[in-house]
């Protein structure tokens, strides 16, 4: 895959990146980054929603 | 219960990162729970509904081999992660912290909270440079979390994350169906963040364990204006969720209606819907047989390990 299939498999489906030209620099700069995603671990209750996810 | 919303959205997201070569962590934020007084705040209720939320991805594809599963209660246990904690907070202050309490689902107007919520956001920021992330990945609610980890670490010359938001999915009575409230300054988000899948009301979110019977139902209650494009919210689950894992989407119809049609792009399929060649009844059935589809693997594992789904119903039924 090269820069770009990364570039665009990475972007895919976002409504925004904050940087974008500093996504390009991890990705030019790093063969394999590190990133994350975080969740709350809750169920169906009368909380509000959301929060990490 | 996991909705798809974080299913799906979240699941195929992580699946594109990994592929493109990032080192991904999914992160059980079991603290973080706790301080938002999720299961009244016990974290052993937490903890097996983080385990739950573990097997949920597994049968989603982002299995050990593929992503690193992090608890927020590994980081908690090192007593550099609470100095970090309060290196974050003190680049900012308490009323930037309290603005960024929607983060927590909390509305912006919220007056007075426990003092424990006011650690969330800092150490949402401090988990990041903890984990020393490249990039932290989440819903568009999560921006104002993201922003402060970024000053932060820029002020304190530990870097500046990359943030990658993703859109928010629609409950299934679309925007007009959320409930009311203030979550940013920018009125647009605002709405975008109230009609996210709310886990609150069940019968306008489908869950990751609906039947496929139980999905059809539901969709058949949808809000799905004809021609109507915005605020809808099934012609959105398309755009979010068949055509990201998709190359083509077949809608079938009836002989007499038409027959079949297939579509490339998302953008074809919404201007056959807007100039009124697709029925709203096609796109809901359609949409459910799909969602059925993409939800199969994840019932076939539920069926082979039942303990992790019936333990969290037992939790959900207290």
């Amino acid at each position: 895959m090269n820069q770009q299939q990364r570039l665009e498999l990475v972007t895919k489906g976002t409504v925004e990146i904050i940087q974008p030209a500093e996504l390009q620099r991890v990705l030019e700069e790093k063969k394999k980054p590190r990133a994350y995603w975080g969740f709350e671990c809750s169920g169906k209750q009368p909380a509000p929603h959301g929060c990490l996810e | 219960m996991m909705h798809i919303g974080t299913g799906l959205v979240c699941g195929t997201k992580i699946r594109d990162m990994v592929q493109a070569g990032f080192h991904f962590i999914i992160f059980l934020a079991d603290w973080h729970s706790m301080i938002n007084n999720k299961f009244g705040g016990d974290l052993e209720k937490i903890e097996t509904a983080g385990e739950y939320f573990k097997h949920c991805f597994t049968a989603l594809g982002l299995t050990e081999d593929k992503v690193e599963y992090i608890w927020a209660s590994d980081l908690a246990e090192k007593a550099n992660y609470w100095e970090r904690v309060i290196r974050v907070a003190k680049t900012t202050t308490a009323q930037r912290v309290m603005r960024a309490l929607p983060i927590l689902g909390r509305d912006l107007k919220t007056q007075d909270v426990e003092a424990a919520t006011l650690f969330y956001p800092c150490m949402q920021a401090a988990d990041i440079f903890e984990m020393s992330l490249d990039l932290a990945c989440a819903g568009i609610d999560q921006r104002k979390a993201h922003v402060l980890a970024r000053e932060a670490g820029e002020k304190l010359r530990w870097g500046k994350p990359v943030a990658l938001h993703t859109p928010m999915l629609m409950g299934l009575a679309g925007i007009q169906g959320s409930e009311k409230g203030s979550y940013d300054e920018d009125p647009k988000l605002s709405s975008v963040i109230a009609a996210k899948m709310s886990k609150s009301k069940p019968e306008n979110t489908i869950l990751l364990h609906d039947s496929p019977e139980l999905i059809e139902e539901k969709l058949s209650k949808a809000y799905c204006p004809p021609k109507i494009v915005e605020g809808n919210p099934v012609i959105e689950y398309y755009r979010l969720l068949a055509f990201p894992t998709n190359k083509t989407i077949a809608l079938n119809r009836d002989q007499k209606y038409g027959g079949d049609l297939e579509f490339s792009t998302y953008k074809e399929l919404e201007e056959a819907y807007k100039t009124g060649k697709i029925h709203p009844q096609d796109l809901k059935s359609n949409m459910a047989r799909i969602l059925a589809g993409l939800l199969n693997g994840v019932r076939e594992y539920f069926d082979k390990h039942p303990e992790p789904l019936e333990q969290m119903q037992r939790l959900e039924a207290k």
